[in-house]
């Protein structure tokens, strides 16, 4: 074994990380050989030098600022539930609207004729009595102008996109919209 | 002899005690009281910032990588089984982020954390001295490997022995000393020839 190989071995003698019988092969190779011996000397050196570097203590508010940062992000994400609720209060405002602007485009396709959801007469004169605007049975009713508008509608994609102040929190509704 | 003996008593019941403490810190942390999670962060915290300085070698850096470790700790409270795993779970993760962060951002000279770490009140030729010291073995500590200096980090500064050192790089301990064997050599030499050329 020549003085190169030596060094990994005098490398991990040099912090006590050698088995009894290695600690005093090495210990014998050096006490022979001067160029081990300036090597291991070195080696102590070097490795006193760098705990002593590192012997400083961190200034507390260094540990503080850490600290304060953390709770800081972990209480943002545990809001109480009167802050978060008006992210899913708005979010369900927004899927009723989307919903009822998807009901109004299609007004007509899901409503069975009108002969067969009448009700009996009495119910036809309860209703006719509340006035314009509703169907018998409670169905919406839209005036012929309004329906011709929405007869010639082309079907499109309808994307909502509501940003809140939560970046985590974006809500996305996708709706189609289509004609008769 | 009877005083020895209830002396050793009384330090088995303050360590049952301080761990069943640290154990109910840590169920009432992953409960969701955040004051217990402050807590058990100002028991560990040291361990983490100071790991991530030496590893990354820039104090900014190193609050920076603390941050995401307790976060991570927050969130993974309820899969640490014992309380004696603690500190080698943040030790590991520690690990783990400063080399993510390594990857991630450029490498920058460590020179700024110098001033804050410096000793105060030595005398200013003995102060340079060791800052310069310093500056020179933050310097050698860049040209090891990830693994060579996160090694010598853990076993060198950190005390840990070469089996700990082994369990939180997840390597075999023939491995991590030929890790540390080599780190020192290479720390050594460039010690050396630093010094050699400023004389």
């Amino acid at each position: 074994m020549n003085c190169q190989e030596w060094e990994e071995r005098i490398a991990l003698y040099a912090a006590g990380d050698t088995g009894a019988a290695d600690a005093g092969e090495t210990e014998r190779h050096i006490a022979g050989c001067a160029e081990c011996r300036v090597f291991w000397s070195g080696m102590k050196q070097s490795l006193e030098w760098l705990r002593e570097a590192h012997q400083e203590e961190i200034a507390p508010a260094h540990y503080a600022a850490v600290r304060a940062r953390v709770m800081a992000q972990l209480e943002r994400g545990r809001a109480p539930w009167w802050k978060q609720v008006w992210v899913y209060g708005v979010g369900m405002a927004a899927a009723v609207t989307v919903a009822a602007m998807t009901m109004a485009v299609r007004p007509h396709a899901n409503v069975p004729p009108s002969a067969a959801v009448k009700p009996a007469g009495v119910a036809i004169a309860a209703d006719a009595g509340r006035g314009a605007g509703r169907r018998p049975g409670g169905l919406p009713h839209y005036g012929p102008g309004r329906r011709h508008r929405l007869l010639h509608h082309q079907p499109e994609t309808l994307l909502v996109k509501l940003e809140t102040d939560n970046p985590d929190v974006v809500i996305y509704w996708i709706a189609e919209k289509k004609g008769d | 002899m009877g005083r020895i003996k209830t002396l050793a008593l009384l330090e088995m019941a303050a360590a049952v005690e301080n761990s069943d403490n640290r154990a109910r810190t840590i169920a009432a942390a992953n409960a969701g009281e955040l004051a217990a999670f402050e807590s058990l962060m100002r028991q560990h915290e040291r361990l983490v910032l100071v790991t991530a300085v030496r590893l990354l070698g820039k104090l900014e850096d190193a609050q920076d990588a603390s941050q995401e470790v307790f976060l991570r700790l927050y969130r993974n409270l309820g899969k640490i089984d014992a309380v004696e795993n603690v500190p080698g779970w943040l030790y590991r993760i520690t690990v783990n982020v400063c080399h993510d962060m390594t990857r991630k951002r450029p490498a920058s000279v460590a020179m700024e954390t110098l001033p804050e770490l410096a000793a105060s009140g030595a005398d200013p030729q003995q102060s340079a001295t060791q800052r310069e010291r310093r500056r020179a073995l933050q310097m050698s500590l860049r040209f090891l490997s990830e693994k060579e200096r996160a090694a010598m980090v853990l076993r060198d500064l950190e005390g840990l022995s070469t089996e700990e050192v082994a369990r939180v790089l997840g390597s075999s301990e023939a491995t991590v000393r030929s890790q540390i064997s080599k780190a020192r050599i290479k720390v050594r030499a460039f010690l050396e020839r630093y010094f050699r050329s400023k004389i």
